[in-house]
């Protein structure tokens, strides 16, 4: 049995907003959401990447203490984005707890704040002041605290996947939730990712020499995927959440559609866990295609995982030229407007192409000032372009050499 | 200290740090004001900081007899009686 699987709400907490008018306004007017690197009193002075995608506009969250004592602060994003979601969608309480409903949701690792509180304890003397290793920091900590603080605020007892694989988290929670509903095992998932403020994420790219530094006076002007400047990426923040629900019955109850989920691949280099790998990536991009049972030619839009470091957009674009053809789709980078978002950057990404889709025009990857020759090969969107976008393929790629790729259909799009 | 001055201190936890709304002394902690097997925990940590002591775990395992504020109270005037005797 094979079930069609919808997207019928969805929210985001960027850099470049919550609100969607906000979001679809940054992406029209090219605003960026890189901001300086914050004093974090431990790592920040040692790091040589000074910028972060960051959301620093405030967010009432309104939560009970009775949910908030299990939160770090990545679960309040998470929290956040599946609150909106379900209100939007507007699910019966019966359904919600039904059992029919799962969450499929992750983080980098879990809330590093509160894993920092913990370590602590254990470089500090213990005393009143910092306390000791509190009842619930396991629960404020650990790698699945998105997931299950979602399924305790709501009620939810459906199944729970808590994917945590870096910079595939989210697009990854997205494909497992499609292929729940499509296969029959629930009739919903709320599906998504978050990732909260953090230097450990930054200092790590930077030993790596894969952040940005060569524009920490002008953080607007990084990352640059594409461009023959990029120096590396820049580490970001937020939260996204979709609800994808069984086309059927979504329709029954008369559910506003925004896209069909038609196709989603996910494979592993089988080797390196840090270098792109061109036959990997290429693989996976064939794969979401063969899944979705369409050819290249039907992809108008290609959201590219392209972070801006030096090697990870050449392989990139090679391998879409690879599937693609002389004539590939569109191309744009959306981590150009707001830095790497690590763990929620599959699902922001979605939510943005469903966005284009909405409002008819494709965003400019931001920064793009002279492509990269080695990357000269694709359809780079280099200003704001009124185009409809039918089918729209998001690609990411994470450390441990994890690739995943979601095919997307327009809402507008879907009996046609 | 006394029992009213126990009794104000309890409650401004409760109120603040664990926002029950109006509580009373013989409510039901569970099923008026939703308090769970980890804001027990909480409470016990705070408990130590008010009596200056660290509790045994036999002292812990006895707390979850405990259902209304009455029951804080009566347990922390044991726990101090039992440390001064």
């Amino acid at each position: 049995m094979k079930r069609r699987v919808v997207i019928t709400a969805c929210s985001a907490i960027t850099p470049i907003g919550w609100d969607k008018n906000d979001i679809i306004d940054s992406l029209r007017q090219g605003k960026s959401g890189v901001k300086p690197l914050r004093d974090d009193g431990l790592l920040n002075k040692h790091i040589h990447s000074r910028v972060f995608g960051t959301v620093d506009y405030p967010i009432d969250y309104g939560f009970k203490r009775q949910y908030r004592k299990t939160m770090g602060p990545v679960a309040y994003y998470a929290c956040q984005v599946a609150q909106d979601v379900l209100e939007q969608a507007n699910l019966s309480r019966e359904f919600i707890t039904s059992g029919r409903l799962g969450v499929a949701f992750g983080s980098t690792h879990g809330s590093p704040t509160v894993q920092r509180d913990i370590y602590r304890t254990f470089f500090q003397e213990l005393d009143a002041k910092f306390s000791s290793i509190g009842a619930v920091d396991y629960l404020r900590s650990m790698v699945h605290t998105t997931a299950v603080n979602i399924t305790r605020m709501f009620g939810i007892t459906g199944r729970v996947i808590a994917s945590s694989t870096a910079c595939t988290t989210s697009s990854q929670s997205i494909g497992f939730g499609y292929e729940m509903i499509k296969f029959g095992m629930q009739d919903a998932m709320i599906c998504g990712g978050a990732d909260e403020y953090d230097t450990t994420t930054v200092a790590v790219f930077d030993n790596l020499l894969a952040c940005s530094s060569a524009y920490n006076e002008t953080p607007w002007r990084t990352p640059r995927p594409f461009d023959s400047k990029r120096d590396g990426l820049v580490v970001g923040e937020g939260g996204g959440a979709v609800l994808l629900e069984e086309y059927e019955s979504a329709k029954r109850r008369g559910a506003k559609i925004l896209g069909e989920i038609i196709g989603f691949a996910c494979n592993n280099n089988g080797g390196d866990l840090i270098l792109p790998n061109l036959a990997g990536i290429t693989a996976t991009l064939r794969l979401a295609l063969q899944d979705a049972e369409i050819s290249p030619g039907a992809v108008d839009f290609i959201s590219a995982h392209a972070t801006g470091t030096k090697m990870g957009d050449v392989i990139e674009a090679q391998a879409i030229a690879a599937v693609y053809g002389e004539n590939t789709p569109f191309v744009t980078g959306l981590k150009s407007y707001m830095g790497h978002t690590m763990g929620t950057c599959g699902v922001i990404e979605v939510i943005l192409t469903i966005y284009m889709m909405e409002q008819g025009f494709i965003a400019p990857t931001l920064n793009l000032e002279q492509v990269d020759e080695r990357c000269g090969m694709l359809r780079h969107v280099r200003e704001v372009t009124p185009a409809p976008i039918k089918i729209g393929a998001v690609q990411n790629f994470a450390f441990g050499g994890v690739n995943t790729c979601l095919i997307v259909k327009a809402g507008s799009e879907l009996d046609k | 200290m006394n029992r009213d001055e126990l009794q104000e201190k309890i409650l401004t936890i409760l109120t603040v740090d664990f926002e029950f709304s109006q509580p009373g002394l013989d409510d039901n902690l569970r099923d008026d004001h939703g308090f769970d097997s980890i804001d027990a925990i909480e409470l016990l940590g705070k408990i130590e900081v008010i009596l200056g002591i660290t509790l045994t775990r036999e002292e812990k395992e006895k707390a979850m007899e405990i259902r209304t504020i009455n029951d804080v109270l009566d347990y922390i005037e044991a726990i101090d009686s039992s440390r001064h005797r």
